[in-house]
């Protein structure tokens, strides 16, 4: 039971990460029904965005570690932000009008791009988050021992997932935002500056995205340039699995697909868990083509 | 004036004939078949100036029975049909025993060339286990072969004690290939956990606490050091502090950095001994020669091998004041006993492999250092 428990964790935090990523995904997929295969290399860039200026700052020396690593991760959030306008700005928007199938090929060329910017920047050896910055400090939760950055990141992953959940549902932008999903050339002639809001989009997703990817890098300890392939695909099987162009659909299908993962690797075997996490996503889309959440996907697409 | 000269040129020719025959009498040929082009240049280059610099010094030490050693090296460029043509370059100009060559598939297509003429072959850096398995007399090698680290894995988990191993790879050929070979010296009780894990994730805290439900006292990991790294470090946050052994693809110094100094410290793996970790006297001596020559150490310790397997050439003509390869041959394998070499001492088994302890074991200390065990 003590193991069950450990291991449930052990799913939640990975699933939490698969989740923030995969919002990403979903936004971007939900407003222009572009899967962003660089959104992956987005979160890479958040990782070494925050080491770099994580040592050549040294905010976390002055105005102290916690103030230090939250000023950190704000500046990481708005860099990757901007990261994602410009992508869409030069990658995506000229080939609005064109098939889809030109956007996509264009997405899947950035990531190539960013893939490579980043090891020719950093180099391809893995790098390494300074020792020490976090306290190895445990939790005992029903019998269980957690480190209590775990479950900080994961309590931190599920705020900007309720934060993004209000401001897509509850704000004018929000609705805004909503409205261009649905349908862009109504929402154009209700007054709603399409072009704004699909900028927004690749700002939010991309931020969130490099949220994940500070937080990866600070518990993880080691980054590498390929890091965000493993997870782009993880998050975007999450984001499949939970209904694609839904947000809670996509913290659903990542905390899910974690949780999946680590129970499979458990209980069935270790060297299975990818086979096991895709065969239940397989068995979900038989049951429910759209995914978990995604009931208005189907007539979208 | 024609005839005069038809018997210069006769003369020119009587002389050039009987002086190379002078010659041939006075001097032992080795040939040295090494990628002297082509991919693994920068390999073959090291093992010509390695060997050539131990033939200056047994010449400069009055040879072998006063008889100089001539090395006459062919280039197969790491291509097998290259290879082939060195091969019979090499047996045609009188080779009493050929050094080389660096890639296992190379080896195996001059194999049988030299076998059939007589020539006795030393591989340097050909670990392909089936060389040594096909019963030719004249073959040795030098280098390890594939499966000898695990066996040598198995040795260092018996040694220490352990009664609950864990062993964990990464699916890749070279990690799964390493756990099965330990495996299978192992005592099949003793293994109490065999899996893989994904390599190049970020997150193993799902696979240390399944492997920690089987309570192990040791984690045979045979996979990369990146891996390793990350499951050091945490293994460390989960504070369970079981000891953690690698193979050879965890002998990098970013194992420490990803796992930090604390959480590798006595992190142990397998692994040949590096160029930098050869100090005997007499191998000091020979790559302190080599770095005044080259400015550099060989890039590799695959090139250090064709050292050794020349020693181990030469050491036998000395002994056995022959060059009958059947009487070579019989040497090297039966009589050889721990010859001083470079990279430790040379004595070869029945298939021809080089016999001895070799694997050396390395551990982290507390400053996330490598130190070799002695």
């Amino acid at each position: 039971m003590e193991e069950f428990f450990q291991q449930l964790t052990n799913g939640l935090a990975v699933g939490g990460i698969y989740a923030l990523i995969a919002l990403g995904y979903t936004m971007v997929y939900g407003v222009l029904k572009l899967i962003n295969f660089a959104h992956g290399d987005l979160f890479t860039i958040g990782a070494f965005l925050g080491l770099t200026l994580l040592t050549s700052l040294g905010l976390t020396d002055s105005i102290g570690p916690v103030a230090g690593l939250l000023v950190l991760a704000v500046m990481v959030v708005i860099l990757v932000g901007v990261v994602g306008f410009l992508l869409e700005r030069i990658a995506y928007r000229p080939l609005r009008s064109s098939p889809r199938l030109s956007a996509v090929v264009s997405a899947l060329g950035a990531s190539i791009f960013f893939q490579n910017a980043i090891m020719l920047i950093w180099g391809a050896r893995p790098l390494v988050y300074p020792h020490g910055l976090l306290p190895n400090v445990t939790v005992n939760v029903f019998g269980a021992e957690l480190p209590l950055i775990r479950i900080l990141m994961f309590v931190i992953s599920v705020l900007l997932m309720c934060g993004l959940y209000y401001l897509t549902h509850k704000t004018r932008i929000g609705t805004a935002i909503r409205a261009a999903a649905i349908d862009q050339g109504a929402a154009k002639l209700m007054g709603i500056d399409v072009n704004r809001v699909i900028s927004l989009v690749f700002m939010i997703g991309p931020a969130l995205g490099g949220a994940a990817g500070v937080m990866v890098g600070l518990y993880y300890g080691q980054i590498n340039f390929t890091m965000g392939w493993l997870y782009g695909l993880k998050a975007f099987t999450a984001a499949i699995l939970g209904g694609i162009g839904n947000i809670p659909g996509a913290m659903l299908g990542g905390l899910l697909l974690g949780v999946v993962e680590s129970l499979g690797a458990a209980y069935i075997s270790i060297a299975w868990k990818d086979a096991i996490s895709f065969l239940v996503l397989i068995l979900i889309l038989i049951v429910r083509p759209t995914g978990l959440l995604g009931e208005r996907v189907a007539d979208k697409v | 004036m024609k005839r005069f000269m038809r018997v210069l040129a006769l003369g020119l020719v009587a002389s050039l004939l009987l002086s190379s025959a002078a010659l041939a009498a006075d001097t032992i040929k080795i040939g040295l078949q090494a990628p002297l082009t082509g991919k693994y240049a920068s390999e073959g280059l090291d093992m010509k100036n390695l060997v050539e610099i131990l033939a200056a010094k047994v010449n400069a030490d009055g040879g072998v029975k006063g008889k100089k050693i001539e090395i006459i090296a062919e280039d197969d460029a790491f291509d097998p049909k290259t290879a082939a043509l060195a091969a019979q370059r090499l047996v045609t100009s009188g080779v009493v025993a050929v050094i080389g060559t660096y890639g296992s598939s190379i080896t195996e297509a001059a194999q049988d060339i030299y076998d059939e003429e007589d020539v006795i072959q030393i591989a340097t850096g050909s670990t392909m286990v089936r060389l040594t398995e096909k019963g030719l007399e004249n073959f040795f090698r030098t280098c390890p072969r594939d499966d000898s680290q695990g066996a040598a894995a198995a040795q260092v988990l018996k040694d220490r004690g352990y009664k609950r191993i864990a062993i964990l790879h990464d699916n890749s050929s070279y990690a799964k290939g390493l756990a099965d070979e330990t495996r299978k010296r192992l005592d099949d009780n003793s293994v109490v956990f065999f899996d893989a894990l994904n390599p190049g994730e970020q997150d193993y805290n799902t696979i240390l606490t399944k492997i920690k439900g089987f309570n192990p006292d040791v984690i045979f990991f045979t996979g990369y050091f990146n891996e390793a790294g990350l499951l050091l470090r945490q293994k460390k946050e989960m504070k369970w502090d079981v000891a953690m052994m690698g193979g050879d693809a965890t002998n990098n110094l970013d194992l420490v950095k990803i796992a930090g100094n604390d959480a590798a410290k006595g992190f142990f793996f397998v692994s040949p001994p590096g160029v930098n970790d050869l100090t005997s006297p007499f191998a000091k001596e020979v790559l302190d020669t080599y770095k005044a020559k080259y400015n550099s150490l060989p890039a590799s310790i695959w090139s250090v091998f064709a050292g050794d397997a020349f020693l181990a050439i030469v050491e036998a003509l000395r002994q056995t004041d022959s060059t009958d390869p059947e009487v070579l041959s019989e040497y090297l394998r039966n009589k050889m006993d721990n010859y001083p070499g470079l990279t430790g001492s040379i004595a070869f088994d029945n298939k021809g492999d080089r016999a001895g302890k070799f694997y050396r074991v390395s551990e982290v200390n507390a400053d996330g250092e490598f130190v070799m065990l002695p």
